[in-house]
């Protein structure tokens, strides 16, 4: 590959490092695995860059990434099943990286932070990554639709049933104490 | 409408995702049914507290080397910048960053990279924007307190709207400097995504250039001229939605018509 060429690829694609990043690391809940699906997703999508230019100017380089983000994380699962994916609470993502990123006005409700954590938790991986990608990355129904590969449709519902699981989640959570 | 159909039309509506009119219908039965409008409620607050609660991350600083190194590696193209350690090259393009800013000579790079100098201008007024505390000198979402801001700080009365109920809330304006002019920046937003409009008076001749777009650096640029206004919408909202939004300000724009001299004051 010509320097020019990995210089256009660096420009397009690694300004969304950190949406990367975030969608493997709610997906798996694990730093580790995070770093190497987004490592792997990477070099995936440097192999198949110039099928994503062919697309022309109205290609996405960030919902095109995250969709290889998200297959990765997919075989990444499939994969490792039962093994490091397992949906006990991750410590670390709850302590360390959200004292490090939350303003410190979020801080001060801890509670309601592990609730909301809990609930997503149990949420399954497909109602999980909607979320992710609408309210933390902050993408269109189309553009989710073209990550995960449904309809527009499915992704409305899939919206729907996610917030009203996590909704019946914290109520029961909050019934119970 | 049962309860069912409306939750899962309240979710596209909270999302802004909903046509007007459907989401002028769903305005109509909320205002008259309690239960919904509780549902409705409870939706923007989990949608609040997710986002305050839920952080988008930040890739730690290791993993970003070796991504980069391990382009490198696979694109054949080791020679190139190896030779440095990761932090000397990060510090040094700092410095460089900052040292061209500062003679004002960082346009000489970007048209050597064959880019227009004035939508590099634009777009490093937008990055610089969302920098902490750049964004905003007037902070509103109401047009009646941003517009009248601008008086006497600019030749000219910019056109300011609120686009809240289609999914884009103004958020603020600034004063900028593109183009070797002062100029309006309005700041809408459309979730956490963040879209700076630039404006002023358009030149004798320039009415009637086709709509340009670009991309670069992972952000969208679209510019259009009015017979008022030259206008700049740079974001990193996708290139469709930032099309969308860039039509609701041609549609407003060209409802209230008339030179901007003659438009009524708020």
């Amino acid at each position: 590959m010509e320097p020019s060429e990995l210089e256009r690829f660096e420009a397009i694609v690694l300004p969304h490092l950190d949406a990367a990043y975030t969608l493997a690391r709610y997906l798996t809940r694990n730093d580790h695995d995070a770093q190497d699906i987004v490592q792997d997703a990477y070099l995936r999508a440097l192999k198949y860059f110039g099928g994503f230019r062919g697309q022309g100017s109205a290609g996405d380089g960030r919902a095109w990434l995250l969709a290889i983000v998200r297959n990765t994380a997919h075989t990444w699962r499939r994969r490792h099943r039962g093994d490091a994916l397992t949906t006990e609470f991750d410590e670390k993502l709850h302590s360390d990286t959200l004292a490090e990123h939350t303003p410190a006005t979020a801080l001060d409700s801890d509670s309601a932070r592990e609730s909301l954590y809990q609930a997503l938790d149990r949420l399954g991986p497909e109602f999980r990554e909607v979320i992710v990608l609408r309210e933390l990355e902050g993408l269109s129904y189309k553009e989710i639709g073209d990550v995960t590969g449904v309809p527009i449709g499915t992704v409305m519902s899939r919206l729907a049933r996610a917030r009203r699981r996590l909704q019946e989640t914290l109520r029961n959570r909050e019934e119970g104490e | 409408m049962t309860h069912r159909e409306l939750e899962l039309q309240l979710d596209a509506y909270v999302d802004g995702e909903l046509v007007p009119e459907d989401a002028r219908e769903l305005e109509a039965h909320l205002s008259g049914c309690g239960d919904c409008a509780r549902l409705h409620e409870a939706r923007v607050a989990l949608s609040a507290a997710i986002r305050k609660q839920v952080p988008a991350l930040r890739a730690p600083d290791a993993l970003r080397d070796r991504v980069r190194a391990t382009l490198r590696d696979a694109a054949g193209t080791t020679r190139v910048r190896r030779s440095l350690p990761a932090v000397a090259t990060r510090w040094l393009a700092l410095a460089a960053s900052l040292a061209t800013v500062a003679v004002g000579s960082w346009r000489l790079a970007l048209s050597r990279a064959g880019e227009d100098a004035l939508s590099g201008q634009v777009l490093a007024s937008h990055v610089r924007s969302l920098m902490p505390g750049h964004l905003t000198d007037v902070v509103s979402s109401d047009q009646h307190t941003v517009k009248p801001w601008f008086n006497g700080k600019l030749d000219f009365s910019p056109p300011v709207y609120d686009f809240a109920g289609r999914g884009f809330p103004l958020i603020g304006g600034r004063l900028d400097y593109v183009g070797g002019r002062p100029v309006a920046a309005l700041v809408y937003g459309r979730r956490q995504h963040v879209i700076n409009v630039f404006l002023w008076p358009a030149t004798r001749g320039s009415v009637g250039v086709a709509p340009r777009v670009a991309t670069r650096q992972g952000y969208h640029l679209l510019q259009w001229t009015t017979p008022e206004y030259t206008h700049w919408a740079v974001s990193d909202l996708g290139l469709a939605e930032l099309r969308d939004f860039t039509q609701l300000l041609q549609q407003a724009d060209s409802t209230v018509g008339g030179p901007a001299t003659a438009r009524p004051l708020p």
